[in-house]
This record gives C-alpha cells, sequence and structure tokens, in this order.
C-alpha cells in the first residue's frame, strides 16, 4: 500500500506552475527523499499534501483515502508534520509548547516525555524556547510531529540549519522510524547526499516536475558515466565514432562518449580496432549521485 | 475538540505582556472618567449614575475597542511571528474551531476587563469621589450587555488580526471605528455597527436606559454580526491556502 498518493497534482500561481502534473507513490514503510533545489516545488506539494494549501488540479491521498473536507481530521490524526521552519511559541518554554500541540492532536501528556527523549531535549524541556538554538528549534518540530505515534510523517528539510554532528543524529532517528515506530516517512532536502544514506525511495522534483521517481538503486543504475577512449590515432577513431551517429568529445588525446550500453560499445571497439585508430583503452567513468542528480535537474529530463 | 482548542489558547497567555495593559488600560480609563466626573460638577449631579455615564463614556468610546482589538492582535501575532499557521492548520481540528477558541479566550479576557472596569468604577466612587451611599443595580446589567456587545467586536478584531498581519493596523482600526461608532450611536443608526453596541449596552454617556424597548434588536444584532464574522472566518481558513 502507499502510504501517499498523488494524480496530476497542480500547483498554480498566475501563470507560473510550482508543481506540474506531479504523481507521487510513496510505499509504506519507507523513507522517502523528496529531493530538488530550493524553489523545485517540494514544500508546495507537501502542503498539498497536508491540505494546508488547496491544489490547482489533482489529487491526493493519504494512508489510502482521499484529502478532502471529510477526511481531512482522520488523516491529521495519524500524520505528523514540520513544515518550512520550526514552528513554537518563543515565550513558552518546550515543554509548554509540546503542551499545547498535545492539546491539539487530544494525545495524552504522558507522550510529551516519550518525544522529548527521542529528540535529546529532556534536559532544556524548561527552557523558553526563544533562547534555543536552531537545531534545538528543529528538533523541537520533530518532536511536535511525533506526537501521538503517527502513522506518517511528512519533514520538510529538517536538517536545515544543523551542524554536522546534528545531521547525523537526525539521519539516525528518522532512518529508525519505519522499523522502531511503524512511522513512513516523507523527507525533502535540496542535497540528495544528505539523505542518500538513509532513504529507500527517491522523488527527484525540479521546475514543478517530477524527473525520477523510485528505489534509491534505481536511481544509481543512472550512475553510468560516459565513455573515454583512449587511441593512437584519435583523429581516425574520431571520423568513425561520428560516422556511428555518436556526439565526441576531445579531452586531451581521450575521446569521451556519451553513457552507452555494453554491446554497442563492443562494437564500436570492434569497429575502431578494424579501423585501425589503436584502441589502447576503453574506460567507463561513474556519476556520484549528486552529479546524476544534477544532470537530471539541470536537463530536465525525465528519467521514470 | 474545541475544549482542547481553548486549553491550547490558554497555555499561549502563559506569561505574556498583555496581563500588563488588561491591568492598567481600564485604570487609565477609570481615573480619566473620575476626573471628568468630578471636574464637571457644575454640570453633572454627584451620583452614582454620573458617575457611571463618565467612567462608561471613556472605557466604552476610546479604550474597549482598541483593547480587545489588542487582545485579538496579540493572539494572533504568536502565530504571524513563529511561522505557526503550519502548525495550527495541520493540526486535527476544524480551522473554525482554533478560531472559535481564540474568540472565547478574547471573550475571557473581556470579561475580566469588565470586571475589572466595574471594580474600579466602585472603588473610585467610593474611594476617591467618595460617593454616598451604593451605584444602582442597573449597571451590572449594562456591564453585562456591554459584555454581550463585546462578543461581535471581538469577532471583527479577531479576523482583522488574522488577515492583516501587522500588530498596530487592527487596533488603529479599532480605534477608528469605535469613534465611527459614537458618530452613528448619536444618528440611531448603533444596532447597525458593531463598535456601536458597546456604547448602546453600556449606556455611555445617558441617565436613562439608552436601551428601552429595543433589547431584542439589541441582541439580535450582536448575534447577527458574530454569525456573520464566524461565517466569514470559516470561509477564510478553508479557502485561504495557508501562508506562514
Amino acid at each position: 500500500m502507499n502510504v501517499i498518493e498523488t494524480s496530476g497534482l497542480c500547483k498554480q500561481f498566475g501563470s507560473h506552475f510550482a508543481v506540474d502534473h506531479v504523481a507521487m507513490a510513496v510505499p509504506e514503510g519507507c523513507v522517502y527523499g523528496f529531493i530538488g533545489p530550493n524553489g523545485a516545488g517540494k514544500s508546495t506539494t507537501m502542503k498539498m499534501l497536508l491540505g494546508l494549501c488547496h491544489p490547482t488540479a489533482g489529487h491526493v491521498q493519504l494512508l489510502g483515502k482521499a484529502m478532502n473536507d471529510q477526511n481531512r481530521l482522520a488523516l491529521l490524526r495519524q500524520t505528523g508534520s514540520l513544515i518550512e521552519n520550526p514552528s513554537c511559541y518563543g515565550h513558552l518554554t518546550a515543554e509548554e509548547n509540546l503542551q499545547i500541540v498535545a492539546d491539539l492532536k487530544g494525545v495524552d501528556k504522558k507522550d510529551i516525555d516519550r518525544v522529548l527523549d527521542i529528540v535529546h531535549l529532556q534536559k532544556d524541556r524548561r527552557r523558553k524556547v526563544g533562547q534555543y538554538s536552531l537545531g534545538m528549534r528543529q528538533r523541537l518540530g520533530i518532536a511536535m510531529a511525533l506526537l501521538g505515534g503517527p502513522r506518517l510523517l511528512i519533514l520538510d528539510e529538517p536538517t536545515n540549519g544543523l551542524d554536522p554532528a546534528g545531521i547525523q543524529e537526525m539521519r539516525a532517528l528518522i532512518a529508525g522510524m519505519p522499523r522502531e515506530c511503524g512511522t513512513s516517512v516523507l523527507i525533502s532536502s535540496h542535497l540528495l547526499s544528505e539523505l542518500e544514506q538513509i532513504i529507500d525511495q527517491v522523488g527527484i522534483i525540479n521546475r514543478g516536475r517530477l524527473l525520477f521517481q523510485g528505489p534509491l538503486t534505481e536511481l544509481q543504475k543512472h550512475s553510468r558515466g560516459d565513455v573515454v577512449l583512449r587511441l593512437l590515432h584519435p583523429e581516425q577513431g574520431a571520423a568513425v565514432l561520428q560516422r556511428s551517429g555518436l556526439t565526441v568529445r576531445r579531452e586531451q588525446q581521450d575521446l569521451l562518449l556519451p553513457p552507452l550500453r555494453d554491446a554497442r560499445l563492443a562494437e564500436l571497439v570492434q569497429a575502431l580496432a578494424a579501423a585501425g585508430a589503436g584502441v589502447v583503452g576503453v574506460t567507463v567513468r561513474s556519476c556520484t549521485l549528486e552529479e546524476i542528480f544534477l544532470n537530471l535537474t539541470e536537463s530536465g529530463v525525465s528519467a521514470q | 475538540m474545541l475544549h482542547h482548542c481553548i486549553a491550547a489558547e490558554n497555555r499561549k497567555l502563559r506569561g505574556s505582556p498583555i496581563w500588563v495593559v488588561f491591568f492598567l488600560l481600564p485604570l487609565l480609563s477609570a481615573a480619566y472618567g473620575t476626573f471628568n466626573f468630578l471636574q464637571n460638577q457644575g454640570v453633572l449631579r454627584f451620583n452614582w449614575y454620573n458617575l457611571w455615564t463618565q467612567h462608561t463614556l471613556f472605557y466604552a468610546l476610546f479604550f474597549f475597542s482598541p483593547l480587545v482589538g489588542l487582545y485579538a492582535a496579540y493572539l494572533w501575532r504568536l502565530e504571524h511571528l513563529g511561522h505557526n499557521w503550519n502548525l495550527i492548520m495541520s493540526q486535527p481540528v476544524p480551522p473554525l474551531y482554533l478560531f472559535m477558541a481564540k474568540l472565547a479566550v478574547v471573550f475571557k479576557m473581556a470579561l475580566l476587563t469588565q470586571g475589572w472596569m466595574l471594580t474600579l468604577y466602585l472603588l473610585s466612587g467610593r474611594l476617591w469621589a467618595k460617593l454616598p451611599g451604593l451605584p444602582p443595580a442597573e449597571v451590572f446589567l449594562w456591564a453585562l450587555r456591554g459584555a454581550l456587545a463585546a462578543a461581535p467586536v471581538i469577532a471583527l478584531q479577531l479576523l482583522l488580526a488574522m488577515l492583516i498581519r501587522s500588530f498596530a493596523v487592527p487596533i488603529l482600526i479599532a480605534l477608528g471605528c469605535g469613534l465611527a461608532g459614537v458618530v452613528l450611536s448619536s444618528r440611531g443608526l448603533g444596532l447597525v455597527w458593531p463598535y456601536s453596541l458597546m456604547i448602546a449596552g453600556m449606556n455611555s454617556n445617558k441617565t436613562e436606559d439608552a436601551l428601552a424597548g429595543s433589547e431584542f434588536s439589541f441582541v439580535l444584532s450582536c448575534l447577527v454580526f458574530l454569525a456573520v464574522f464566524l461565517l466569514a472566518a470559516d470561509c477564510l481558513l478553508r479557502k485561504q491556502d495557508v501562508k506562514a
């Protein structure tokens, strides 16, 4: 079952599509990384999932039910969220802030202890939140989202403003959610590298369009990069390759070819050898996930 | 569910600077009213009725609307400042309950303010003006009517403070609308302008009952305005996108 499913989801501001026909599917029990540069449409999509923002077109389903006026409260009762910036009442303590959310969620106050433990804020529970660092506020925001043990967590850039140790801690916390609490997580970031250690599924969005969606392992298959050919007679080899319809780039003595399937590459090597280009070496470069992400977002090509 | 929302709103008032204003503004109004009463003894009779008119004249005309406007603006300011719109609107409560909880809390504060105003009236009459006897029983009824008239003003001020992110603008609007209420009251249009209802309910600046015979219209007007503002709030909260 998918805990989140959208179809044809759009949000238009004037003539600009902030979210453009997004079809998202988040399977139950996974950590889904929603990745895209700033302004790509991540927050708007997440706000539409929660009913904070009304779609121009399309549908949203959470936990198998349509997100509409009729189901909204029942769905929100099973969903925890942290959207955009961590929300809080600065003149109150962390405990009082959590009591407010517990009141609104109708959750037992005993749960406050549990979530404070999870985010390691027990020691500072009676400090005014106005005196908290951004990282502590982020953790408080997560604690608020965790109140009541939701089945689904929607977290919008929760690692923003955290130091490396804080990011590591947050990763460990989120990675364990499906296993330890049975909670599925949708988490956004503008950096794939920040989340690749903890996510199973990934969705890449840019300019409102979902460019890739699927298991992280699937994305890694796209990591096959350029082919580097070292030839004794590069000019001769380049002519052969161009006749085969390939775009060839020159890098000092080497020729660079776009990513190719193994069978096609074998054919080309044979042709080069037959033409007397003198094949000295063939290397296949591999892209990092960050490069794949950049390739996808820069070209806007869908890899779904 | 609504009582959970009210409990949450009450928590937000802890340690809030709003209590200072709650305490000081009626004090200022009472001081001004008593001073005016004592300085105009040539025109006013030396009795509890006339002290009431002077107290409520300043209180109902100049202080009450901006005061409830301030309470309302403060409660929404907490949401505007802390990026809290996303937080409250993603909770499993109907959006109108969030508004009604604020209404209940500001109404509670308005009732406390009325009580404080009444206490100050009694104290300044007895200890400062040294009036003989007891105040007329009607003043308690008028204070109660004032509290009822406060409800639509509070709802409208909450609506304005919800839409206008500035803290001061809704309070200035309350002041301006309160003054416009004086003009409309003097033209007999007091029941069609929410900010005039307070003047009529409190019987400000009148020794005879300004609402004699029209109590039903007064209550009806209060309820209709309240219903209209609640409907508007519900509609806006449901239809508008949340901007934190």
